[in-house]
């Protein structure tokens, strides 16, 4: 420690290598989005019917604005990439992006490494949600949209609400009570889940599946309606993410650091809040990615979260289309429920976190 | 002589109008109505058929289509030549894409697929018609339907007209029977938890053709479980236990069979414990006849020895 | 610029408070532990609400400050913050320029440099790379000095910078604090524990006793006999400095209740 000297006088040594640093996280977000396309690319070439590389590419291309390519494949060859196979792609990523940024924000926010996306109810009040959807009889299915994940959507929403309205006390939101009321709301919509799932009758295998989160059947349809959702609160979470640094130290210091704790508080939350939604909405409770991938992202490039949040953002989106690709070729034509992916991948690498702990990373 | 050859050019004629529209007399083209009330409309013969359950596939090869049956579930077991054919899903995952490229005109599908996977596969221009019959007659009435659809609407005739007589000989001595007559009868899904049939299942309707009381006839929903003490409650006079499922258990046989709990119900006091291959009554296909004739023996044995 | 703080009590636990703080002077409070002094540092800078009476702050009144612009005039050094471990020294001592950065605007080469200035007056610039885990207590508080610093603001409040500091840090840092006022013409609140320090460095004290301001004013007329005795319980300890003739309060061994003696470790 060198001792001050009195004035004004600068040691002459320039500031130290931040400037590296980031240079180095920033490329690391190119080279992230640069590996999303690829990985966007070849998983659409794997599927359970054996389709050629070459047809795939090509087929991708001719859809490109400005490329002429003659087609000469069969028409569901371009059905199956096109229509099946590419918009459950580029869902998976869209959903993974949406609950890893969702989970690194609630880690922030809280200030906890055990917050996920989940934890305030939103994913109960989806399940509860989309339980009724699946309950109900056929007229309600036939109405042109889909009515389970509209419900789904609005029991996320429901949830949501009575938890942040427990939960306030005067003008503040508390954090530990935020996450006490969503726990027990939480475990009491569960247990609702529950016994509706067991006086299901025949429904209960398409319920579960859809618990456990699935990527198949995904439409164009769908994406068109989680895109904005998720575009919307990837964009607001994106440009909170200096504050949300500063956020991480106590509350009062933010305070006298000129953040507004309150309002972040309540935007960061409604932003999370909703891209969970609009992600569990239609596609089910995936779990692990929203509490892993923020983790993994932290070990490797630091808890600066302007760096933590678009990275987590890619990283889950890549992670989830892999999965994907997993669930639904390994076992073909049988599909693994993608949670199981997530889980068998997300559990020995938590373990492996709580291995390294010697290094603390939170 | 002109008249003559001008019949023959007239009945000619005819013959390859209707070989024009659809090959077979038989068939018309139109719009149907399937079970989960949905409009489809038919052009032409289905040539490449896909089943997307057990009992839709086995109506299909019921009906002489099995040549046209490009895809099944890894469920289908019946008939034998339903196992060889490509597997496009489990029983309620559909893998679209297989779907896809088996390039199929007909899907029949049940009403576990109505939330998702029906409206996939429309959205790609596949054609889906849902069989989801909640009686006996249902059933007939979707061998009818799939007659229709396929042009095989004689076979179907011919088929349901056969059932029906069966069924005739069952009802026939059933029908009158008062309430004290019909024993009380426990059907036996699965014993973990303890499951049986409500008043909206298929299996009851069968209960009560073959002349017998479901002791949970007033339990609603389809396969509700029901309590030991229920069951001792209502000392059920006949158990039929339902096996196989798929991989040969006989454990809710077992189960119904040497359960000490159920030792002092008439059922077992009268070693009145049937077992049934599950996939006959369960499925709605042709065999539920045969199911029918089980129980029917199974409840009323005086009535009907020589089944 | 002053920081006016006219009367208010919290719970009553301090009632009809009423001091003034100029530019360019440095005011001391103090009292015994558990008076309130954190209270005040943290109803200045509008963490909690005043029952009654205002704060003013530059003449506007603190609770209608948007907090940005307060950050930006008003800096405080807390006591015992959380830190989050895994960030760098340099990271939280950049988290001092928020206040002058727009919403969404990142921070520049130049508040980069200020930070790298600011580490470099506190002397914390070799820490720039460590984790916050791995600093001791007085890194620590070097390192908030240097944020608050880095905050550029025009009043200072500080609750007890010294606290785990040894004296060659203690005199530093203080050094530092009142060089700065005088440069900057900053107005500096310092809720300090040791008297002898706050006698030597502050224009003027503030001495709390019993929710009340038990006397206020130059050193010499605050730090007391009577004072000392009063609020402290300690008998004839004040004495004169022998080079610059302040107050300065000596313990000696069998002087009851000395509560107020800090020990001023090494």
């Amino acid at each position: 420690m060198s001792r001050h000297q009195p004035g004004s006088a600068f040691t002459n040594q320039a500031p130290p290598v931040h400037f590296p640093h980031w240079r180095g996280r920033v490329y690391a977000i190119l080279g992230l989005l640069v590996a999303l396309g690829v990985a966007m690319i070849f998983t659409t070439a794997v599927g359970s019917v054996q389709i050629p590389f070459s047809t795939t590419w090509q087929i991708l291309l001719s859809k490109l604005p400005l490329v002429q390519v003659t087609p000469t494949w069969p028409g569901t060859l371009e059905t199956i990439i096109l229509e099946i196979r590419l918009p459950r792609v580029v869902l998976a990523g869209l959903v993974g992006g949406a609950l890893s940024l969702a989970g690194a924000t609630y880690q922030g926010l809280f200030r906890n490494p055990l917050a996920d996306p989940y934890l305030i109810g939103v994913a109960q009040g989806a399940a509860l949600g989309a339980v009724v959807g699946f309950l109900l009889p056929s007229p309600w299915h036939n109405m042109g949209f889909g009515i389970i994940p509209l419900l789904a959507f609005v029991g996320a929403l429901i949830s949501t609400a009575i938890v942040y309205t427990l939960a306030r006390v005067g003008k503040t939101l508390p954090v530990t009570t935020l996450i006490l009321a969503g726990v027990a709301l939480g475990a009491l919509l569960g247990s609702v889940v529950s016994y509706l799932i067991i006086s299901s009758g025949e429904k209960m295998h398409g319920i579960i599946f859809w618990l456990m989160g699935s990527f198949s059947l995904s439409q164009w349809s769908e994406v068109k309606v989680v895109l904005p959702y998720v575009v919307v609160g990837v964009v607001v979470i994106l440009l909170y993410a200096r504050p949300l640094n500063v956020m991480q130290l106590d509350e009062e210091q933010a305070q006298q650091l000129g953040i507004n704790v309150e309002r972040l508080k309540l935007i960061l939350l409604a932003a999370a809040t909703l891209i969970t939604a609009a992600a569990v909405s239609f596609v089910g409770t995936i779990g692990f990615v929203g509490i892993i991938i923020p983790h993994a992202v932290r070990l490797i490039w630091g808890p600066d979260h302007r760096f933590l949040l678009p990275l987590s953002v890619l990283s889950g989106a890549i992670f989830l289309i892999l999965a994907d690709v997993i669930a639904r070729t390994v076992l073909a034509p049988m599909e693994i429920p993608i949670g199981v992916i997530t889980a068998l991948v997300g559990a020995p690498f938590f373990l492996y976190l709580l291995r390294r702990r010697r290094r603390i990373i939170f | 002589m002109k008249l003559k050859s001008l019949g023959v050019i007239i009945i000619l004629a005819v013959l390859s109008l209707s070989i024009v529209t659809g090959c077979q007399p038989g068939f018309q083209p139109g719009t149907f109505t399937d079970d989960l009330g949905r409009e489809i409309s038919i052009d032409g013969i289905p040539q490449r058929i896909i089943s997307l359950a057990p009992g839709n596939t086995e109506i299909l090869f019921d009906l002489g289509l099995g040549d046209r049956v490009v895809g099944v579930t890894e469920f289908c077991n019946y008939p034998e030549a339903a196992i060889a054919k490509p597997k496009v899903g489990g029983f309620s995952t559909v893998d679209v894409e297989r779907v896809v490229a088996l390039e199929p005109d007909l899907i029949l599908a049940t009403s576990i697929h109505e939330a998702k996977v029906i409206p996939t596969l429309e959205n790609v221009g596949l054609t889906v018609v849902a069989l989801a019959p909640e009686t006996l007659d249902g059933v007939l009435d979707n061998i009818i339907l799939v007659g229709k659809i396929t042009g095989r609407s004689q076979e179907a005739s011919r088929l349901v007209a056969g059932l029906e007589e069966r069924i005739k000989a069952i009802t026939d001595k059933t029908e009158s029977l008062p309430e004290s007559q019909r024993p009380r009868v426990f059907y036996v899904l699965w014993h973990e938890p303890l499951m049986t049939v409500g008043s909206e299942a298929r299996i009851h309707g069968l209960i009560v053709k073959a002349g017998g009381t479901n002791i949970a006839q007033d339990l609603t929903g389809d396969y509700p479980t029901i309590s030991l003490e229920a069951v001792i409650l209502a000392n059920p006079q006949v158990i039929i236990a339902g096996s196989g499922h798929g991989s040969g258990e006989d454990s809710t046989f077992q189960f119904a069979k040497t359960e000490p709990i159920l030792e002092d119900i008439d059922a077992r006091r009268h070693d009145r414990v049937y077992e049934m291959d599950a996939d006959l009554p369960s499925r709605p296909g042709s065999r539920i006849v045969d199911a029918l004739e089980f129980f029917a023996r199974f409840i009323h044995p005086e009535l009907f020895p020589q089944i | 610029m002053q920081d006016v703080c006219l009367g208010y009590g919290r719970k009553v636990v301090l009632k009809d408070i009423n001091f003034r703080v100029m530019p360019g002077e440095m005011v001391g409070l103090i009292g015994p532990n558990g008076c309130g002094k954190s209270t005040i540092i943290r109803a200045l800078s509008r963490i909690i609400s005043p029952h009654s009476g205002k704060i003013l702050l530059d003449g506007k009144d603190v609770s209608r400050v948007p907090r940005r612009d307060l950050a930006r005039l008003l800096g405080v050094v807390p006591q015992m913050p959380l830190l989050p471990s895994v960030f760098t020294a340099f990271e939280v001592v950049l988290m001092g320029r928020n206040p002058h950065l727009g919403l969404f605007q990142y921070e520049g080469p130049r508040e980069l440099a200020i930070t790298w200035r600011a580490m470099e007056k506190t002397g914390t610039h070799s820490l720039a790379e460590r984790r916050v885990s791995e600093l001791s207590g007085g890194e620590i508080q070097s390192l908030l000095m240097a944020r608050v610093l880095a905050q550029e603001t025009k009043a200072i409040l500080l609750d007890e910078p010294t606290a785990n500091l040894d004296i060659g840090r203690q005199v530093e840092i203080l050094d530092l604090i009142r060089d700065l006022c005088r440069e900057n013409s900053l107005a500096v609140l310092a809720a300090l524990h040791d008297l002898n320090l706050a006698s030597q460095y502050c224009d003027r004290l503030v001495l709390i006793n019993n929710g009340r301001i038990q006397a206020e004013g130059t050193p010499r007329e605050v730090i007391t006999p009577r004072n000392i005795k009063e609020v402290y319980g300690a008998e004839h300890c004040v004495y004169t400095h022998p080079i610059n003739g302040l107050p300065t309060v000596l313990l000696k061994a069998g002087n009851s209740q000395s509560a107020d003696m800090e020990e001023r470790g090494a």
